[in-house]
């Protein structure tokens, strides 16, 4: 079964500064991969490359078989890649139902066209997020978790078959990581693949059916997550060494 | 305002207004005129300023086009006013294809001061074309019938409001106020945000250029300064600015409100007239920046904190 | 050659006087991010402080400098404080139009204090000329250049240099950090934007010195002074001298070569032309 996103020696350079460098990776239809790596590595680097909002400096991005490297944003969304925003990217002065009715009329293929439709496809996207108490408050007046449960649900209504997640946990609390980490797997169980940035080991450990290490620009490991969390080399760059 | 009042109301104020060059004097009648070309011109900078969050300076190019192309076409070539009105709107759509594509990659203020440029860049152009009689200007075969005038704005005006309200029910109109809100999440969830801008920004040229092509035809004469008057271009923005941003009605309540107040007090004295617009809008920034219809909907509930609460929030 | 000479001296001298005319708006924007549609304005009253400064005080126009300057100072610093400080964190485009609604009331109030005469301030010496190789200098013109060189070198080394500087900036780029340190960022901004109009009556009062003033001149120069800083970048005062200087040179070749009713084409053209190839000006960093 060929990979539902392929990328070949990635590399992005920022005016000198090399954020991402020949990074290789694939992810499977159906697959949690999770990202880690300290601060700086490039993950969200990558994530802006693969969902369209940057232009790699080389390499190639193929999904389903198709480069999708000179596609504009807005196509692969169309093509069924969803993001969330590290720093969200709420639209401020609508209301959660009509921010997440957005993705619904613009998302997958041509997207909805009747409005009506679009915004019962928004209410059963925020249910599922857990958000169904707040469809009509403004989407400026939730708060911090809300907001990402929001940036979620937002990707989610676009129907993507890849889903891209960035730091969608941090600043939470154990029980709401552990909720998002439910959705999160729910999500996969429908046939969506998801890319987990995350800094939460314990979360991504058991949520990932493999990692992906970045340090400081390149891939350092790639595996299951028991195997590359004792890699030396992911030790000395990343976790930091036990105490005995 | 619920959606659903939308079209009733247009309608209803549409049969009024219509109805009244037949009941009114022919003062009425020409200052409905200008009134009505103000609401027209307002409620076309609303498109692509208030739906799309792209503040144009630029539109009294719009205008400017729309007249000389009516005037050209009726003086130079003997065309039909009809035909120099689509010729006026086919200049407008041009200009909004060719250099929309640019200029709307600019963010921000960035966009305003291009547009503004490009509106002092058009107007020393045309004081130097033969065609369009250089300096001087057109004079054009005049046609006294204030009310044929009049029922046409009206017309016209219910065209680009009936267009707004289905800028508030549609995927394109959703897709502009996603791009308002937050351009990089609209890319990323879909929309194309280059080619909706460029729509957004040449319905809004199109009708301001109807309105340039008609009040060039009935006040017989153009010359550049006046037909691409920068002022122009900041009437519309403050009326709609005051009225509400964004909204079916607000540039709307704003022109007539600004033009009537205006007119009463030109009677007086022209300049305390400026003054006057002058001191409204500075007053109408620092209380009410989100205009008049969020005035009306919010004091109900808040009363006069609503004014001290936008202080509050706004100020350093 | 000759004739090209003296065009391009003349261009240098009007670069001169762009400069300083934009200098206050180029720091009002770079520093407090206010986009200041007024600007044209203050140009305009300090052109009038001086000239009535010279017409009933009978002071010379350059030693009225200082005094139009301190006054024009003054009513920014009273529009920032008492009006602008209002909207400082609302949308930016709120400060675009409050400072047009000022623009109009100043311009008004203006026309009603002064007529719409045309006026200029002349002084004894305004025609004497220096002749060097050939080339005609108004003595005047050279005056207003060194003038407007000097104190944006001034502007400048404030900036950079001195407490006050450094607490303005500091302000800019971050508030609630300056605040932590003690700066007072309302009388802060108050006195940048004082210092901003304060630049602009110095520009006035040479203006009027080499053309005519009556109260609308001050949209147009507004224009010009916007096109200056986004020419050469809001990075630094080098910035708008480079910006001045272009547009100066600019206008005066294109009045010879093209005609003088294109300058406007012209100036206005490489504005549209800068924000689309590299809007952060010819000095400003590409991001």
């Amino acid at each position: 079964m060929s990979a539902l996103l392929e990328v070949r020696n990635l590399t992005k350079r920022f005016a000198g500064l090399v954020a991402v460098q020949e990074v290789s990776f694939e992810i499977r239809e159906n697959e949690i991969l999770g990202l880690i790596g300290p601060n700086g590595a490039g993950k969200s680097t990558l994530v802006g490359l693969v969902s369209g909002t940057l232009t790699p400096s080389a390499g190639d991005i193929r999904f389903q078989s198709h480069s999708i490297r000179d596609l504009p944003a807005y196509r692969r969304a169309r093509l069924g890649i969803g993001r969330t925003f590290q720093i969200m990217r709420p639209f401020p002065g609508l209301k959660v139902l009509d921010n997440v009715a957005v993705g619904a009329l613009f998302g997958k293929g041509r997207g909805e066209s009747n409005l009506e439709r679009a915004r019962e496809e928004a209410r059963s996207c925020l249910e599922f997020v857990g958000l169904g108490k707040h469809i009509q408050n403004r989407a400026d007046e939730l708060s911090g978790p809300d907001r990402k449960r929001l940036e979620l649900a937002k990707a989610l209504a676009m129907k993507p078959k890849l889903l891209l997640l960035d730091e969608v946990m941090a600043g939470l609390t154990h029980v709401e990581i552990d909720e998002v980490a439910g959705v999160i797997r729910e999500v996969q169980r429908q046939g969506i693949s998801i890319l987990v940035i995350e800094h939460v080991i314990r979360a991504i450990k058991s949520l990932s059916h493999r990692l992906l290490v970045l340090h400081p620009c390149e891939k350092i490991a790639d595996g299951p997550p028991d195997r590359v969390l004792a890699d030396p080399a992911v030790v000395e760059a990343y976790l930091g060494k036990r105490r005995v | 305002m619920k959606p659903v009042i939308h079209l009733p109301l247009i309608v209803v104020a549409v049969v009024f207004l219509g109805a009244v060059p037949w009941f009114g004097c022919d003062v009425l009648t020409q200052f409905g005129i200008n009134v009505l070309l103000l609401a027209v011109l307002a409620q076309s900078w609303n498109i692509i300023g208030g739906f799309t969050g792209y503040p144009s300076f630029g539109n009294s190019v719009f205008y400017g086009l729309g007249s000389y192309g009516v005037a050209i076409a009726m003086v130079q070539w003997k065309w039909s006013f009809g035909v120099g009105l689509l010729f006026g709107v086919a200049l407008a759509v041009a200009f909004a294809l060719l250099l929309g594509l640019p200029v709307l990659r600019l963010r921000g203020h960035y966009f305003a001061i291009a547009t503004l440029a490009l509106g002092q860049v058009m107007t020393a152009i045309v004081s130097n074309v033969e065609l369009a009689g250089r300096n001087i200007g057109l004079v054009l075969p005049i046609l006294k019938n204030n009310v044929l005038f009049y029922e046409l704005s009206l017309i016209v005006l219910a065209a680009v409001t009936l267009t707004v309200v289905w800028l508030t029910r549609s995927r394109f109109g959703f897709g502009l106020i996603a791009i308002r809100e937050n351009e990089e999440a609209a890319a990323v969830m879909g929309i194309n945000t280059t080619l909706y801008k460029v729509l957004a920004f040449t319905l809004s040229g199109a009708f301001t250029a109807l309105a340039g092509g008609i009040h060039a035809y009935w006040i017989t004469f153009l010359d550049p300064e006046s037909a691409f008057d920068i002022s122009l271009n900041v009437k519309m923005i403050i009326m709609t600015v005051f009225g509400g941003s964004g909204t079916v009605f607000g540039p709307l309540f704003g022109a007539f409100l600004l033009s009537g107040i205006s007119e009463m007090l030109a009677t007086e004295m022209t300049s305390v007239a400026s003054l006057f617009f002058g001191m409204v809008i500075v007053v109408a920034v620092v209380l009410t920046p989100r205009g008049l219809v969020d005035l009306t909907r919010c004091i109900r509930a808040q009363g006069w904190r609503y004014l001290s609460r936008n202080i509050r929030s706004h100020r350093l | 050659m000759q004739l090209f000479l003296q065009i391009l001296a003349n261009g240098v001298l009007l670069g001169g006087l762009y400069t300083l005319m934009a200098l206050g708006l180029a720091l009002v924007w770079g520093v407090l991010n206010i986009v200041n549609l007024a600007h044209g304005a203050f140009i305009m009253l300090g052109a009038y402080a001086c000239y009535y400064l010279f017409t009933l005080g009978h002071i010379d126009p350059f030693a009225a400098l200082p005094i139009g300057a301190i006054g024009l100072f003054g009513i920014g610093y009273a529009t920032q404080r008492c009006i602008l400080n209002l909207v400082m964190r609302a949308p930016i485009f709120d400060t675009l139009l409050i400072t047009f609604g000022l623009e109009v009331v100043f311009t008004y109030l203006a026309q009603l204090a002064f007529s719409a005469d045309f006026r200029t301030i002349n002084p004894s010496y305004a025609g004497a000329n220096v002749t060097v190789a050939g080339i005609t200098f108004p003595l005047v013109r050279i005056a207003a250049f060194v003038i407007a060189l000097g104190l944006t070198a001034v502007m400048w080394l404030l900036l950079l240099r001195s407490r006050l500087g450094r607490a303005i900036r500091a302000t800019a780029q971050n508030l609630t950090a300056a605040r932590l340190y003690g700066a007072e960022p309302r009388h802060l901004y108050a006195i940048t934007f004082g210092l901003g109009a304060a630049l602009a009556g110095a520009a006035g009062g040479l203006y009027g010195v080499v053309s005519q003033i009556n109260p609308y001149i001050g949209a147009t120069l507004t224009a010009k002074s916007f096109a200056i800083s986004i020419i050469g970048g809001l990075e630094s005062p080098l910035g708008v001298i480079v910006g001045g200087l272009a547009l100066g040179i600019v206008e005066s070749l294109t009045a010879l070569y093209i005609g003088p009713t294109f300058t406007n084409v012209a100036s206005f053209g490489i504005l549209v032309l800068v924000l689309i190839i590299r809007p952060t000006g010819l000095l400003g960093r590409t991001t």
